[in-house]
């Protein structure tokens, strides 16, 4: 019985994330133009990724506030607009060759690691890049991560029923892309706390999912 | 001037990377849950990064009467949906990108004119470009560029369909600099690649 729902915008790493065979009976694919009521009941929790559709997140915003209304768990990554967060993100230049140009100054400076998803977490596993900035949030919102300028990279707030959670970390894509080795630690630390279930095991796609027919 | 359509899928930023200017007159085709666009009097049909392979698989025979029509693709994504004709992408990315070298391979309409490869083997000390897995091309069609594993990179299809495909292993190209990277020396690469892909579809529009 899948536990978490992972708003589908027909993008290659949605799909190589989803359909592991670690994460396939967790994870659901809902293709985001299928996002409603329905096709998220009985859900623990919600994941909206990194290159989403963001004008479709904006029509169908009552699904996500509905959903956080019943008390569930919702996690967005990467960007966002103000039609469906209460919240500004702002554009940044990506750096993610800090670790090889300046391995001591990761983009982010600050994390609370009392926080359930990165307790037990190193540094190295809590941030690799960011896409972007929060320069205003929730007004009952915490932050769990900052950069060095004081920009915000990760916050939570309870002020919708449930817990929303935003990051402009993006360890769903990444974890689909396969280039970042270490990801696991992060999503399978998420995974659980979305639904209590923690992953095993290292993440790895079937060859015979590499290409497939509709 | 090439008229162009480029899908969207609601991407944030995305209109950013292509902006009509005295080349090519872009428009954009909104992906939504009906997505059925005309694209009856484009010349160029674009493929950005990061987009729906779902979306385009239900329109995959629009897209076939479009290129037999004589028109012109770019991928710059990974079809892990079989919409593209003759042609099939793969996400093995079992090879990991710190490790990948860009060769250049059969080139008979110039594309790397002006440009160096370099730029796409490093940016910053890491990876310039970011290809990911590799393509399974349709016979005939040449092979642009491959990696250190010999791996079809880019591939440039005249054979399968009466068309022009400009397909790449889900390495992003846009028309602007520094879609990838805010390395000088690779932007200007970037870039340069894109606007000899754009050359050759104002060709391919002239002669069509």
């Amino acid at each position: 019985m899948h536990k978490i729902g992972l708003v589908f915008n027909g993008v290659w790493s949605h799909y190589a994330f989803a359909t592991a065979p670690k994460y396939a009976d967790i994870y659901r694919l809902i293709y985001i133009h299928e996002l409603t009521d329905e096709t998220v009941d009985g859900l623990e929790a919600l994941v909206v990724p990194f290159q989403s559709n963001q004008t479709e997140l904006g029509r169908r915003r009552s699904v996500i506030y509905n959903l956080l209304a019943h008390g569930k768990k919702v996690f967005a990554e990467g960007d966002s607009t103000a039609d469906w967060l209460d919240a500004v993100w702002e554009d940044r230049p990506v750096n993610n060759y800090w670790w090889v140009t300046d391995p001591h100054n990761p983009p982010v400076s600050e994390t609370d690691f009392d926080h359930p998803v990165y307790n037990g977490l190193s540094k190295r596993h809590s941030c690799w890049h960011t896409h972007g900035a929060y320069v205003s949030i929730p007004d009952q919102a915490a932050v769990i991560q900052r950069k060095p300028d004081g920009d915000i990279i990760t916050w939570e707030t309870r002020q919708y029923g449930g817990v929303l959670m935003a990051t402009t970390l993006d360890p769903i894509v990444e974890h689909g892309v396969q280039q970042i080795t270490h990801l696991d630690h992060y999503v399978d630390s998420l995974t659980h706390w979305l639904c209590g279930i923690r992953p095993e095991g290292r993440f790895e796609v079937p060859k015979e999912r590499y290409g497939i027919r509709v | 001037m090439i008229r162009a359509a480029v899908i969207s899928n609601g991407l944030g930023g995305l209109h950013y990377y292509f902006q009509s200017n005295d080349r090519v007159d872009y428009r954009w085709l909104e992906i939504t849950s009906d997505f059925n666009p005309d694209l009856e009097g484009f010349d160029l049909l674009v493929v950005p990064n990061g987009c729906d392979h779902i979306a385009l698989y239900r329109i995959r025979d629009k897209i076939r009467s479009f290129l037999d029509a004589g028109k012109t693709l770019f991928c710059f994504d990974g079809w892990f949906t079989a919409w593209v004709p003759g042609n099939q992408w793969y996400m093995d990315n079992t090879r990991k990108t710190i490790d990948i070298r860009y060769f250049k391979g059969t080139d008979r309409y110039d594309l790397f004119s002006g440009v160096d490869i370099r730029s796409l083997n490093f940016s910053h000390g890491i990876s310039g470009w970011w290809a990911c897995g590799y393509i399974d091309p349709a016979p005939g069609a040449d092979v642009v560029m491959f990696d250190t594993w010999n791996r079809p990179m880019i591939v440039l299809d005249e054979t399968t369909t009466n068309g022009l495909l400009l397909l790449t292993a889900s390495g992003p190209l846009a028309d602007v600099t520094g879609q990838t990277t805010d390395d000088e020396s690779s932007e200007q690469d970037l870039a340069r690649f894109y606007s000899n892909l754009l050359e050759l579809a104002e060709k391919k529009r002239q002669y069509a």
